[in-house]
Parts: C-alpha cells; structure tokens; sequence
C-alpha cells in the first residue's frame, strides 16, 4: 500500500531528499541508543557478523594492497634510487588513504550490503512488525544494534587492514626484493607519526566512515519496500550511496585534517 | 540454550582483541611512539641562519639517537637569525656549554632533525640556556629541499652595491641569477666573464642596500637550486668587524661543483650529512 | 499482564470501533466502520482482498493511525496511548502473522523465549519451562532446536502461534491463519484456536477467506465491504442473511457486488472500436 510510486521527481530533489530522510533517520537512530543499551547483546552478534566475519576479506585485501603497493613503488623509486623509502611510503599511503578508505568500501560491499538486505528481508516477511507486536522497538533492537556495531567494527577492521598491509609490504620489499630489513623499518619508524597518521588517519577516518557506511545501510534496509525488488535496488544503492559517501567524505576530512 | 549466544561473544571478543592488537602494533612497530610520548624535558635555545625545512617536533638528536624535539620555531622581529627551542629528555641534561648544534635531513626523503654534536667545555647548558654555537642546514640538504617542494623566493631589490668575486668555476651560472644569504634572496648576479689574466670567471654580484653590513671575509659560493635547477650564488657571512662595500671584491670562494658528482656520492653514500654527524661521534 | 476475569464482567465488548474512518494514498479503506468485538468469543471478519482487513488489525494494535474515528481496547482509546502504553498494550495482544514472522536469526525455541526475554527478568529455568508449555501445547515441543527455515508453513505457523501466547494475552490476532495450509495443517491450526479461547478465554480475532474453517470455528462473523460492514451475526443467520454481499461471499459467485472487473474505461474505446460502435 505505502509501495506506491512516489510522485516522479527529477535527480537533484530526490537525492535532496533522501539525504534529509537519512539525516532524520540519524537522529531516530541516536535517540534510541539509550533505549538499545539494554539489547548489548544483539550489539555484539551484530559485531561478529559485521564486524569478525569481515576479518578474511579485510586481511586477503590488506595483504594485497600492501604488497601490491610496494611492488609498484619500488620500481618508482628505484629511477631515483630511493627505494629505501619505499616502505615508509606504504606506511604513509596506507594509514592515511589507502586503508580507511578501501577498509570503507569493502566494509560497504561486505557488510552493508547484508545489514540491508537482512531488514529489507525481515521487513518483507513482517519479522519488524512482529517486533512492534511485541512490544520490542524495533529502532532499539534492529536498527541502532547495527550502527553502533559498524561504528565499533570499521576502525579495529581498519587497523588489521593497515597492519596486513605492512605485513604484506614487507614481504615483498624485504623478503622479495630485498630491501635491507633495518632500513624498511628504521625510515618508516622515523616519519610515521602517531597522531597525524594513526590517530587521524586510520582511527578517526575509520569511525567517520563506519559511521556513514552502517547509517546508509541501515536506512535504506529500513526505508525500502518490503518485496523482493525493493531489497534487490535497496542493496545496490547501499553500495552505491556509500561508495560516493566515503569517497566525498574523505576529501573533506583529509582537507580538515591534514 | 543459550550456546549460540556465547560463541558470538567470545567470537567478538577475540575480533575486539585482534583489532586492538592491530592497532597496538601499527602504533608500536611503525612508528615511534616516543613521538608523542614526552618524559620530563628541560628546553634549550640555538639560533640559526638557516632552518630549511626543519619543522615543530621534529626529532633533537645526539650521536643519531632521539634525546627530544623542536618545541617552537620562531624569527624575533628586526632579527636574521630563527630562534629554534629544542625540548630535551631530562636523563640528557650534561650537554656541554660548547656543544653544536646542527640541522640534518634523515634519509633522501626524510625530514630534518636538529643533531648536538657534544663539545669539550666542563658546563653544562641549563634549562632554558642557549646552544651558542650552530650549523644550518648544509647547502646539499638545502638544495634537495627545494628539490622537494620549496619555493623560490621572490626577488624585491631596490637600491644596489656591487661586489666582485673571482671562481675557478662558475658551472652554468648566468646574468640575473640571484645572490643568497641564508638562503634569502638579496640580490642578482650582474655579469659573469672571463679574466683574461687570471684565466678565471669574474662575477659581478648586485646585493641590496638593505644588506649593507655584510662582513668582507665572507665567502661565496656557486651552488645549484635542486637537481636540475638553475644554480645561484651564495653568500655564508664570515665573521669580521669590517663590513663589504659597494666595489669590494670578496677573496673566500667555492666554485660550482659536478652535479654529476654530487648526485654519485649522494645516492651510493647516504646523507652526507648522517656521514659526518657519524664521523664526528667515532673521534 | 492484563488478566480478562478481572474486567470481563464489566465490559462484554472488548475492542469497539467507532466510525474509524481511514485513507490511504487516496483510497478510502475505512469508511465510519463500526464494529464491535465480544469478549471471550471467537470472532471472523470476512471481506473481499483489499478491502483492508489486515490494515484493520494493525489499527487495533496502534500500528497504523486512523484519520478519524476512535478504537478502544480493553477500554483504553489507541490513538491517545504513549509509545510506552501503546507497548504495554501489545503485550496483552498476540498477534499471528500471515507468513508466520518468526525471527529468522534464532531457533524455534528462542523465538517463542524472545517476548519473555525482552520484558522480563524471569531465570531461565522458568524461561525454559514456559516455553516448552507453549511449545507443547502447539504440540511442537520436539522441534524446539529446529531454526525457521527448517520448518513447514504449518509448524512455523504453530511456533508463531505459541510465541503469540507465550505471555497469555488477553487478545489474539489472526492475520489469515490457514492460508497454504494443508488440509492437515489446517485442522491442526483449527484445533489450536478453539482449543485457546475455551481453555483459557482469550478473546480471537480472525481475518480469513476459508468459510468452512471459519464456520467450525467462529462465534461471530463480519462481513466488510466498501468500508463498511455490510453483513454480521453468527455462521448460521448471516448465511441466510440474503444480502447480495452474503449471497456472492457465502455463495461463491463470480460477479456481484463485488465486480468482476477492475473500474476501467469503457472496454470497446480501449479496444479502439470506438468509431464503429456508432
């Protein structure tokens, strides 16, 4: 019944619109976080299914970016000869673009996807309105349990992503091409800085991110019509609306923060 | 029955610990984390010349192992000289009175450090004391620094005196190529020619009024502006009571070295500055 | 827990519904629908599909908003109730979903627990007792460790029922109770809801299609159409109420007052005979 066409609309107003409903649906979100403290534990499932069972994609993906990172830099900077640099350049890129934001995209293709299509789903077969027939709101219990999960999970995913990456770095510079193993460390010790590039990269793009990444998911689960299409588009413009949301946002943060 | 729901938690707690430990390690083993993290200090004052590329917080080193950083980079109004404050460990506080200090880049890439060089002098410098004795940031490291990223100086000469100055080797150094000190533009090289007498290349330099308190044993040298940049004239002040005017010629020069050279040695030997920073420590 | 024998003498209406009126995206569902629902009765509302007898339901339960008109449940007017009264509400309301609306995360018997222990601090000794009650007297008690999906229609609808009353209700909600079941399953499903409201006096509410079901089983029968109710009483006189409503329902006709066409325009134009019509 409320499936009904909304009338049609160009681009602009209904992106303008959906922005404001999502900013609304916020709100919704962070009212009920006082009354979901009492559903800690479905905030922990949540946690393992967004959040542990995201560790072998975010490892492999880490593993690969960091050693297909140093493969291309070393033959970069072997013209100059600095090619001792080259693992403090993966730190570098690493922590401050390369892990939040493909930790980001991942998360959003991993565990975005499913959170929406999970409440499309327990949508389209009444599992939330049989929720509000019990008495359990539904925002405390489904919702605001997902989003704080993906706002716990994306920073500690984001850190083992950058520590694979590393990891995967030095297998090839050091094992591989044989940078001395001293000099990987030594320059990458020397110049990462804790607050600019762990606390501000990884740890506070990370947050920000999972923040946008799990509120997108949420609500389009929320706000899509419970039939089968409706989850199949709903799941598409999670990716999608997250992809440009990360991306967008971390222009403006690394511009904020840097 | 309640099977499930324990495997979750502790699943999720072994996902938490993993996470943390990710990030313990990131913070530990990538960087250091002495970076941040400040004992007990005493702070200590150098002026130099010349910072280059020295920032706020970058490493203050003895014998090439961490002792504190810079706390603040300032240039007093009316002064030449940047007034570094470097905040030192407590455990380090018998750095003789005569010590030097010196600007070093870490690395090719790297960003610079300010290196004490212990001296022999029995006192010791006191909290909030001054490093008396100084070296900028060396001419090579002052040019890979503007290889990477410094600008030029904008060039605002008014009123002018000019000095000769001989070199066996001018390398590539043309008319219009600007005079430094410190690494500031004061003025222009007005002609170059060849002595025929002296069978070797008489440089014009064109100072700004301004600077008219130029020590006369000061030397200059022809140095290259990054690697493939112009090259320039530098002046390093000397230290005598007399000052340069306009005709004087300046006695104490260094010519152009090979790029070629220069490069060789930098690429297989490492800083060259690490070089003697090292050096200095083995006597 | 809102025990019936309390209040039952007083009051023998328990839900009563007073020119609920309701539009939706343009459509009138509702119009100034009167209705009312006895206690401790079994009552059936009929109606051709469409014609909102779900949507009734959820304005029952507070789910969905009138735009005029009031519902009174136990006394107590929906539409004035908070959040947090409209939640102690539910919790006197059993509500069985047409596709069953199990949580599809947890097992059959974390299902039936999961209203238990989302309102109550009960240990799980007694968490544990009350459900397999309720599972046993849905007659599922072995299925317990099953998940959802490893149910049939009719055992996921008898789990869902059992959820329904794991916290004795005093209402029960059937939404379409025996639609894809088996002649088996239906009897079973049957079976339960009488069962229910004469051991334990819960008020029923059900909204079917299936007259022969609801002939065994229902006290009182309406019949909505148009929004309005066209037709009550109990199975034997609103079967020969004679109305053409009762006639095309109860007779199965095809085309009455309930059209066999769709309102469209004027079917020789669409087919582009227009002009030779003339």
């Amino acid at each position: 019944m409320s499936a009904r066409m909304p009338p049609q609309r160009n681009v602009v107003t209904q992106s303008l619109a959906q922005i404001g409903a999502c900013g609304l649906f916020l709100l919704t979100l962070l009212a009920a976080i006082p009354r979901s403290f009492r559903y800690l534990r479905e905030t922990i499932r949540q946690l393992w299914f967004v959040g542990a069972m995201s560790l072998t994609i975010i490892m492999v993906c880490g593993l690969f970016v960091g050693m297909v990172l140093m493969l291309q830099l070393y033959h970069v900077l072997s013209i100059f000869g600095g090619t001792s640099a080259s693992g403090m350049v993966v730190a570098l890129s690493v922590y401050r673009e390369l892990g939040p934001v493909v930790t980001a995209l991942l998360f959003a293709g991993r565990a975005g996807t499913s959170i929406t299509a999970e409440i499309g789903l327990m949508r389209a077969t009444d599992q939330i309105d049989a929720m509000e027939m019990m008495a359990v709101d539904p925002i405390a219990y489904v919702a605001t349990p997902r989003f704080l999960a993906g706002l716990i999970a994306m920073p500690l995913l984001c850190c083992v992503f950058c520590a694979m990456a590393i990891f995967g770095g030095h297998l090839v510079g050091v094992t591989w091409l044989g940078i001395d193993n001293g000099t990987f460390w030594a320059n990458m010790t020397a110049v990462v800085d804790v607050h600019t590039d762990i606390v501000n990269g990884v740890l506070f793009k990370s947050l920000a991110f999972g923040a946008v990444v799990s509120l997108i998911a949420v609500f389009q689960g929320f706000t899509t019509p419970p039939t089968s299409e409706g989850v199949a588009y709903a799941t598409t413009r999670t990716v999608v609306a997250s992809s440009i949301a990360i991306l967008a946002l971390d222009f403006v943060l690394t511009a904020f923060l840097m | 029955m309640s099977q499930p729901r324990s495997s979750y938690a502790v699943g999720t707690g072994l996902f938490i610990v993993l996470g943390f430990a990710a990030l313990a390690y990131l913070a530990t083993q990538t960087s250091s984390v002495a970076n941040v993290h400040q004992g007990d200090s005493y702070t200590v004052e150098a002026k130099f010349t010349n910072i280059g590329q020295l920032k706020e917080r970058a490493p203050v080193k003895i014998a090439g192992v961490r002792v504190g950083q810079v706390q603040s980079i300032a240039l007093a109004p009316g002064s030449d000289v940047a007034d570094v404050k470097l905040s030192i460990d407590k455990h380090y506080d018998h750095i003789p009175q005569d010590s030097v200090a010196t600007i070093f880049t870490s690395g090719l890439l790297g960003d610079q450090y300010v290196g004490i060089d212990y001296g022999t002098a029995k006192q010791v410098v006191a909290a909030g004391g001054t490093l008396s004795r100084t070296k900028s940031s060396e001419p090579l490291e002052e040019m890979l620094g503007k290889f990477f990223g410094a600008g030029g100086v904008v060039d605002n000469v008014g009123g002018s005196y000019t000095v000769k100055a001989d070199f066996t080797n001018v390398g590539t150094l043309s008319v219009g190529a600007p005079v430094k000190m410190a690494g500031v533009v004061i003025g222009r090289v007005q002609s170059v020619r060849a002595d025929p007498v002296k069978l070797n290349a008489q440089v014009v330099l064109a100072i700004d009024e301004r600077y008219n308190r130029i020590p006369d044993d000061s030397a200059a040298a022809v140095f290259t502006s990054g690697l493939i940049g112009s090259q320039y004239v530098a002046i390093q002040p000397g230290g005598s009571p007399d000052v340069l005017k306009n005709g004087d010629e300046m006695i104490l020069t260094q010519s152009a070295m090979q790029l070629e050279d220069l490069i060789g040695k930098f690429l297989v030997n490492g800083s060259p500055g690490d070089k003697k920073d090292a050096g200095d420590s083995k006597k | 827990m809102i025990d019936p024998v309390d209040t039952a003498p007083a009051d023998s209406t328990l839900v009563r519904i007073r020119g609920l009126t309701t539009v939706l995206s343009g459509k009138t569902i509702f119009d100034a629908l009167e209705m009312d629902i006895p206690r401790g009765k079994v009552t059936a509302i009929m109606g051709p599909s469409g014609t909102g007898k779900t949507t009734l339901l959820k304005h029952i339960t507070g789910q969905m908003r009138a735009d005029a008109g009031s519902i009174e449940v136990d006394g107590r007017r929906v539409a004035d109730l908070s959040r947090q009264q409209l939640y102690k509400l539910r919790e006197g309301i059993g509500y069985l979903f047409q596709n069953s609306a199990l949580l599809t995360d947890f097992s059959v018997f974390e299902n039936v627990a999961f209203p238990l222990r989302q309102h109550t601090k009960l240990p799980e000794v007694l968490i544990r007792n009350l459900v397999l009650l309720k599972l046993q007297a849905v007659g599922l008690r072995g299925a317990a460790g099953l998940m959802p999906s490893e149910l049939s229609g009719g055992m996921a609808r008898r789990v869902a029922l059992a959820r329904a009353i794991v916290f004795d209700p005093m209402l029960i909600l059937y939404d379409e109770p025996f639609v894809g079941l088996d002649p088996v399953a239906l009897n079973q499903v049957l079976k339960l809801i009488r069962t229910l409201n004469q051991t334990l006096g819960i008020t029923s509410v059900l909204v079917a299609h299936e007259l022969e079901a609801i002939k065994q089983v229902a006290d009182h029968i309406f019949l909505i159409a148009n929004g309005k109710v066209v037709a009550q009483g109990d199975p034997k006189t609103i079967a020969n109420d004679g109305s053409p409503w009762t006639r095309q329902f109860f007779g199965g006709e095809a085309d009455g007052p309930v059209p066999f066409q769709y309102p469209a325009g004027d079917y020789a134009q669409a087919l582009g005979f227009a002009g030779a019509a003339k």
